[in-house]
């Protein structure tokens, strides 16, 4: 004689509250830094996009002048946080030797639409550039490439962040 | 569109005599509206606490522009549009304790009032997003249509904002008329898809919900809370309950012209606590009826394996319900309601029922515990042929010591509106039928006009609002 009601309701909020404790256990244990449950995207992307980004992971011409006495960095590697984009996930990871910014490799770049790719194949660089030559993520973003400077940028400096002294 | 629907049940507790303990009425209305309270805070922080939740992204990129402003701004209406969406499910989910606390009458009352609102934040969204973006990218917003287009989920999301656009607009009054209910039923039930079809693009654009964050945890969560409650009270339960009580048609007994009672059999009845003055909505499964599902109260309370209503026919459907054959089967939603003794709220009883509004006031006397002289009861109707279950009413109030006063003849010209010429020529007004008004709980039951013009009067005398029960009977 147990009310249908009741037995409903008891099942719904057991559900709801595993369900919800779930999402937030989720948030609360999540690395802010990328996910390993998308590692294997993260692999695949920044495969496909070796090509057009090609002069970017070449080795930089040099440091900046004064960096290894000023250096806000130490050495070693940091990913940055994957920043959403309506044209797609951007993610960068930068290295820092002799306390200076020496690279920064895309991990992945926009793909959505038909114009990501030749907007980043145009950004990429320039950015790239800026961000050697300015040594921070401080740089302004490359107009027509709102979005890519953006989060570039963005996850770059997540990146220095883990690398900051 | 609510018929009454009676029935008929031994009542739980053994009537109450004089001086004996008795339930206080203002310590439960005070816990009902101490509920209801809580439920109106939980609206509220769902909204808030979504508002905080954005600022930490709007605040994020770091030297504002005008694009990324606006941008901001348009992910904040939307956001808040959704929850009003999302609180907006949940007050039509018909979840118990919200039909405990305010009815569910009330909850739909509030629910429309938010369909507005609640549209024309989600357009100011895509409005204010389109022109953010534009800026950003530099190009004019309504270009600006088709790079989104290009976006996955972005075709999703701009039908969800297409489907919310017909329900809202089926809605409106004016044009909710040109539909049947059933018509403007299925469209409504667009609104399930729309709001799903556009989690996607919230999901997977933007930051604000980038997985591993707070606040993807609690969208998530409170899409969970509002579908699963949706799913659970509106779809699940009502299919289990049908099935489990397995209720059919046992007889069709006609009390006089268009008035017919259904008297129904089924298993457990008991089971579903259904007290005198609630409603079911129910669908009769032959082949004329079952595409129409009818908000009918009980007539009578219900025993463990039989039930009441009646119903007077005046739309198609009604007529189709008198003439059921024996052995219908018959599902069930509900009980809903609190035009019952849960609802009230003072010491003594005022009902004012017309014509077959008579159904839920005789079906709550029956089961309301009530000391004699406690009670009084004014039955109204145009002619002596919509006095259906009048005997049957003064009868229980006759045990129950309940006074009884019938009003038989046309409407009065001038005066209060809701009483016979007759009575309006003699004088009598609603607090000279009922002199303990001020402390009394005031049930009213019939059309809708001509409830409204008891409110009217009762609010005019000063009673308030928490006081006055009403159930609307369109046919």
């Amino acid at each position: 004689m147990v009310k249908t009601r009741s037995a409903m309701t008891a099942a719904f909020a057991s559900l709801a509250a595993v369900l919800v404790g779930w999402q937030f256990s989720v948030a609360a244990f999540a690395p802010h830094t990328p996910q390993a449950a998308s590692a294997g995207k993260i692999a695949d992307q920044s495969n496909t996009s070796d090509d057009p980004i090609a002069p970017t992971t070449s080795t930089p011409k040099s440091p900046a002048p004064n960096a290894a006495t000023t250096s806000k960095f130490r050495d070693g590697t940091g990913t940055g946080q994957s920043v959403n984009t309506p044209f797609g996930v951007v993610q960068v990871k930068v290295i820092v030797a002799s306390g200076s910014i020496s690279n920064v490799v895309p991990i992945r770049l926009t793909d959505v639409g038909d114009q990501s790719v030749q907007i980043d194949n145009y950004a990429v660089p320039i950015l790239h550039g800026e961000v050697l030559q300015s040594q921070s993520a401080h740089v302004s973003g490359v107009s027509g490439a709102t979005y890519t400077s953006e989060a570039y940028l963005g996850s770059l400096q997540s990146a220095l962040d883990q690398l900051a002294k | 569109m609510q018929i009454p629907l009676t029935y008929e049940q031994t009542p739980r507790t053994r009537p109450t005599r004089f001086g004996e303990r008795r339930i206080d009425y203002r310590r439960q209305w005070r816990a009902r509206a101490r509920l209801s309270n809580t439920l109106v805070a939980l609206m509220w922080a769902s909204a808030i606490i979504a508002a905080a939740l954005t600022l930490p992204a709007a605040t994020m990129s770091e030297p504002p522009t005008i694009g990324t402003v606006i941008t901001n701004l348009g992910i904040f209406v939307g956001l808040i549009g959704t929850d009003l969406i999302l609180i907006m499910l949940v007050l039509a989910a018909r979840i118990p304790v919200v039909d405990r606390a305010v009815g569910h009458d009330r909850a739909i009352a509030v629910h429309r009032s938010m369909g507005k609102p609640a549209l024309y934040l989600l357009l100011a969204h895509a409005a204010l997003l389109l022109v953010g973006y534009g800026a950003s990218q530099g190009i004019n917003p309504i270009a600006e249509i088709g790079w989104m287009w290009s976006i996955p989920d972005m075709p999703l999301a701009f039908a969800g904002l297409g489907g919310i656009i017909a329900v809202v607009v089926t809605s409106v009054v004016s044009m909710r008329k040109r539909f049947s209910y059933e018509g403007w039923h299925l469209i409504h039930l667009l609104s399930y898809v729309a709001v799903l079809v556009a989690v996607p693009h919230q999901l997977s654009l933007g930051n604000i919900l980038a997985e591993g964050t707070f606040a993807r945890a609690y969208w998530i969560s409170l899409y969970i809370l509002a579908f699963g409650a949706v799913l659970v009270y509106r779809f699940i339960e009502p299919i289990v309950a049908s099935l489990r009580h397995r209720i059919v048609v046992d007889r069709v007994e006609t009390h006089g012209p268009g008035v017919a009672s259904i008297y129904l059999r089924g298993h457990n009845l008991d089971a579903l606590e259904a007290s005198g003055g609630q409603y079911f909505v129910w669908r009769f499964w032959s082949a004329r009826t079952w595409w129409h599902a009818h908000p009918i109260s009980l007539s009578a309370h219900p025993t463990s394996d039989s039930a009441r209503i009646t119903v007077r026919s005046v739309g198609e459907g009604s007529r189709n319900i008198a003439t059921l054959p024996r052995g219908t089967r018959v599902s069930i939603e509900g009980p809903y309601g609190i035009f019952t003794q849960r609802g009230r709220t003072a010491p003594n009883l005022a009902i004012v029922a017309a014509g077959i509004g008579v159904t839920p006031v005789r079906a709550m006397l029956q089961q309301a515990d009530i000391r004699p002289g406690e009670a009084t009861v004014i039955l109204r109707a145009s002619t002596k042929h919509d006095t259906a279950l009048w005997d049957e009413t003064k009868e229980i109030a006759a045990q129950k010591g309940a006074t009884v006063y019938t009003m038989v003849g046309p409407r009065s010209s001038r005066g209060p509106r809701w009483i016979s010429d007759s009575d309006a020529r003699r004088g009598v007004t609603l607090t000279s039928a009922f002199p303990q008004l001020a402390t009394s709980d005031l049930y009213v039951c019939g059309p809708a006009k001509w409830i409204d013009s008891v409110v009217e009067e009762a609010a005019a005398s000063g009673l308030a609002a928490h006081q006055i029960h009403t159930e609307r009977f369109e046919w």
